[in-house]
């Protein structure tokens, strides 16, 4: 005699084709050219970047006008140290860091960014840091997206300390993300 | 149960695309800066918001957070999600207006069902035991009612035919339509099936878009609005999730919704009803009692613009623009979720002059 069904698997496959929208395509293109493009929203005086189209604070569309070029060094101001845990699909196996990058002059936040050359225990808010370009033969716009997480990768493979003095952390409690 | 007057006082309606260029939140941005623009009202006049998306649709885990920086949410701000389509979302700002502790709030639907495939992804919200492994999609789903349909003798494929070739006429001029133009029914129903016994013509686009709704209480309504357009009743009932149990050619959640709602409660002029499947139109019309007079998706409809959560809603902004246009005095409204015709939503609107 047959046992009762208790349990079956359905595995679910779905596929996304998204379109890059215009402004992040812009964004996308002045990677490969070695620029950081972010947009300033003259209402708020907030820098978005990578650009969205609109500051979502002052409520204001925000077009090319609004198109700043950015720096490509600043401030660590958040991070967190991520202890891999061994789930399907994880490629890392030791202790990494993401970071949040305050980008210097203009401004503009980069999140979820790799920290270079250091271990993850000397990282340290109020570090200052430099973008490492991939050299322009090897960059690509494979991780571009409209999700808006601040990557830039495929362009910068991380950043790395410049050596100079740390900043005060406490000047960036407003800018943990 | 008595309830205080609502009032419609803005909306707007993004164009529906096939493949819009723009993200969610971007193409939502204009449309709900032009509903505030119509309502007459500042952003921060608005009481409580509630939105209807599908994170399912383009694939981005809580794409519905991101949508709320096209409302401008700070300083934070009082708002609600439903997974459902706007209409409902509407509903949940209705009740919140019937407190009394605010006087105006915003409710909007979109979707952006491009990067996806709906056919994989509707299946999805089936029972998970006997449906979703079956693939139960929209478009088979509405093919079973519309065999069950004809089958009956309630309707011929020539009719059916007739309401793509009716909607697609009354899309022409319409800025929010996808689909539109003159056709001829024969030609028409010399195509081939998709599903038999549904043709392409029998079948909706799927459209990225979105719409925003915004309404009053009425001291607030009439301060805002020389036109406003009232809610006279609107209510929601759902039907049994297995399409097997149920008699599909018939909708006595929509009856019973258009009843609980006063449909019959006084002559109606129009009505904008969520036909995404051409045999839907029979069904609907007669679970509300709408009559021959009644001038059905003077819009279009949904078989011409089906912008996915946002279609439902834009029944109600379009039965608004057509009452404030002078095209009618009193209008019917209906949204309807899960398949097909499960949940459904009625709003019975009427204007002042």
């Amino acid at each position: 005699m047959s046992e009762p069904v208790v349990m079956m698997d359905y595995f679910m496959h779905l596929e996304y084709e998204e379109v890059v929208c215009p402004i992040v395509r812009r964004y996308a293109d002045a990677l490969m050219e070695g620029k950081i493009l972010g947009q300033f929203s003259p209402k708020s005086g907030l820098v978005y970047v990578p650009p969205r189209s609109f500051c979502p604070v002052a409520c204001e569309w925000l077009g090319e006008d609004n198109l700043v070029e950015l720096e490509d060094r600043g401030v660590v101001t958040a991070f967190t140290v991520v202890t891999p845990v061994q789930y399907y699909g994880q490629e890392e196996t030791e202790p990494f860091v993401k970071a949040s990058v305050l980008l210097d002059g203009p401004g503009g936040m980069l999140s979820l960014q790799d920290i270079l050359e250091i271990p993850p225990d000397e990282v340290r808010i109020g570090m200052r840091v430099e973008a490492v370009w991939l050299p322009p033969e090897e960059r690509n716009q494979d991780e571009i997206g409209n999700r808006s997480w601040g990557s830039a990768a495929g362009a910068i493979l991380g950043w790395r300390s410049t050596g100079e003095p740390d900043l005060p952390a406490d000047t960036f409690t407003d800018k943990v993300y | 149960m008595s309830s205080h007057d609502i009032a419609i006082v803005g909306y707007a309606q993004s164009p529906s695309w096939e493949r819009a260029e723009l993200t969610e939140v971007q193409f939502l941005f204009p449309v709900i800066a032009d509903a505030i623009a119509m309502a007459n009202i500042d952003r921060r006049d608005i009481g409580f918001t509630c939105a209807g998306s599908c994170d399912y649709l383009s694939g981005q885990t809580f794409a519905f957070v991101s949508n709320l920086e096209a409302v401008g949410a700070w300083p934070p701000i009082s708002e609600s999600h439903v997974e459902m389509d706007g209409a409902w979302a509407l509903y949940e700002a209705w009740v919140a207006l019937q407190h009394g502790d605010i006087d105006v709030a915003l409710a909007f639907g979109s979707g952006k069902s491009s990067p996806g495939d709906p056919m994989q992804i509707y299946p999805l919200q089936m029972d998970p035991y006997t449906l979703t492994p079956l693939g139960a999609d929209p478009t088979s789903l509405a093919a079973l009612q519309a065999r069950a349909l004809l089958d009956s003798g309630r309707i011929t494929e020539r009719e059916m035919a007739e309401v793509a070739a009716r909607n697609r006429a009354d899309a022409v001029g319409n800025p929010a339509a996808q689909v539109s133009g003159e056709v001829d029914v024969d030609a028409l129903l010399a195509t081939p099936y998709v599903t038999a016994p549904l043709r392409a013509h029998d079948l909706p686009p799927f459209s990225d878009g979105a719409c925003a709704v915004i309404m009053a209480t009425a001291d607030k309504a009439r301060e805002l609005s020389d036109n406003p357009v009232w809610i006279r009743g609107i209510d929601h009932r759902i039907e049994i999730h297995q399409p097997g149990m149920r008699d599909l050619r018939e909708s006595p959640s929509t009856a019973a919704a258009g009843k609980a709602a006063g449909v019959g409660d006084g002559p109606v002029d129009l009505a904008e009803l969520s036909v995404a499947y051409t045999h839907q139109e029979r069904i609907l019309t007669g679970a509300l009692g709408l009559g021959d007079g009644v001038k059905v998706n003077p819009s279009g409809g949904p078989l011409t613009a089906n912008p996915m959560m946002a279609t439902g809603l834009s029944r109600i902004a379009e039965a608004a623009r057509a009452i404030q246009r002078g095209d009618g005095k009193r209008a019917v409204a209906h949204a309807t979720s899960g398949q097909p015709l499960q949940q459904n939503l009625v709003c019975v609107l009427e204007g002042e002059k």
